[in-house]
């Protein structure tokens, strides 16, 4: 094998060669047992590259580099729909990363806040859950071997809130369940946190945190947040469907 | 250029290779989180260069900032590391290479591993094909080497990592 063969067998792996070429290598190699083991191990090591793993950028890395180039923050909209969204995404990113800092007044509490980036999250990502289904049926058993726990999946398809899906957002320190729902072109965030025995939130009330609605109720061992850019009457129609089922 | 159509600009040209980036930044620096402030600083050069971008081969582009950036970064932060330019064109191996079948055997550290322990040149030539999967073409323009160097280095590349597999798996 000379060099040449060597290095033309290397452009065959990587698919660079031109039909013409890579049809007499390819006869070649079905002929010289030397040329077919040197390429049957070019192949074993680009598969070997390929199986180590390649860094995802995380959505805050995302976020951040998408920042770089917006050096001021326009005033964000106290409720966003959701054509204005994805028209500016970008923009949003911006807005989760930076205007988090800046703007963050509202008046809600850590968790809240948390809860309220949660539901920025539900509208920038890609995908608003890890686990896409409408299907409570899967969702539930999804948190369940993630959390070992899983509030109750209603779907609310009926009264016009189908669920998108789940996910697992850490607030207060701790991985907990998050739902999502959608309401024509708005997502509902619902955050389900387990009570611990005798544990309690403040009875149920609503506020605006971050420019979003928020819903808080405890019901059935769960401390509820509803959050969404929905507004506050429909989020209250939900919150009623919800606490009904 | 306007400021505004600068961002956009940027977001659209830059945003969507990240994982590219970071996959570069990854094996040149030899550390996932270090590969996070290079390409975040190398962003910040893109940023400033936008208006010298020619509208083709965003990918190749931004490629090129994250590992000039790299090569400052490492300068600056593993002094010692420079010397990886120095004598790695085509010795052959003289050991025989494993089989294929060993080979796919091989644990995913051992390959990180052994990947990590090549000289620079060839990292970069591996990583840009075999991870970021980009043409002879691209890497040689990008590295501004001869497509026949791209094929060489590739190639010895790939020797290495084979001998040093073998090595381990033994």
């Amino acid at each position: 094998m000379t060099r040449n063969d060597k290095l033309l067998l290397h452009a065959l792996a990587d698919r660079e060669l031109d039909a013409a070429a890579a049809l007499s290598l390819e006869e070649r190699i079905a002929a010289e047992p030397d040329l077919a083991a040197e390429y049957a191990r070019i192949l074993a090591l680009k598969g070997a590259v390929k199986r180590t793993d390649k860094p995802v950028p995380s959505q805050q890395f995302t976020a951040r580099i998408a920042a770089l180039a917006t050096p001021e923050a326009p005033p964000r909209p106290r409720i966003m729909n959701w054509q204005a969204l994805a028209a500016s995404l970008l923009v949003t990113a911006f807005l989760s990363s930076t205007a988090t800092y800046y703007l963050a007044s509202g008046g809600g509490n850590a968790i809240e806040q948390t809860i309220a980036d949660s539901h920025r999250r539900s509208l920038l990502a890609a995908s608003p859950t890890d686990i896409a289904s409408s299907d409570r049926h899967t969702v539930r058993p999804w948190f369940e071997a993630k959390l070992g726990l899983s509030p109750p999946t209603i779907d609310l398809a009926e009264a016009g809130f189908p669920l998108v899906g789940g996910r697992v957002e850490v607030i207060g320190g701790k991985p907990e369940p998050v739902l999502v729902y959608r309401r024509r072109q708005h997502l509902i965030t619902l955050a389900a946190i387990p009570l611990a025995p005798g544990e309690a939130n403040t009875p149920a009330h609503t506020k605006v945190v971050e420019g979003y609605n928020m819903v808080q109720w405890d019901q059935s061992g769960f401390g509820y947040w509803a959050v969404s850019d929905l507004d506050a009457p429909e989020l209250k129609t939900f919150v009623d469907d919800l606490r009904s089922k | 250029m306007t400021d505004a159509r600068a961002a956009e600009r940027f977001r659209e040209i830059v945003l969507p290779h990240l994982a590219d980036a970071l996959a570069l930044a990854k094996w040149l620096t030899g550390s996932a989180h270090d590969a996070e402030d290079v390409v975040q600083e190398a962003c910040i050069r893109a940023l400033k260069a936008i208006d010298s971008y020619q509208g083709r081969g965003a990918r190749a582009w931004l490629l090129s900032i994250v590992r000039n950036t790299c090569f400052t970064w490492l300068a600056k932060n593993r002094p010692d590391s420079a010397n990886d330019q120095a004598e790695f064109e085509d010795a052959e191996a003289d050991q025989p290479s494993p089989e294929a079948a060993l080979i796919e055997k091989a644990e995913r550290a051992a390959i990180e591993a052994a990947i990590q322990s090549l000289p620079r040149p060839f990292i970069e030539v591996l990583v840009l094909r075999d991870i970021n999967e980009m043409s002879y073409k691209e890497i040689a323009s990008m590295l501004s080497i001869p497509i026949g160097t791209v094929m060489s280095r590739l190639a010895r590349a790939r020797a290495l990592l084979a001998d040093d597999l073998r090595r381990s798996l033994r």
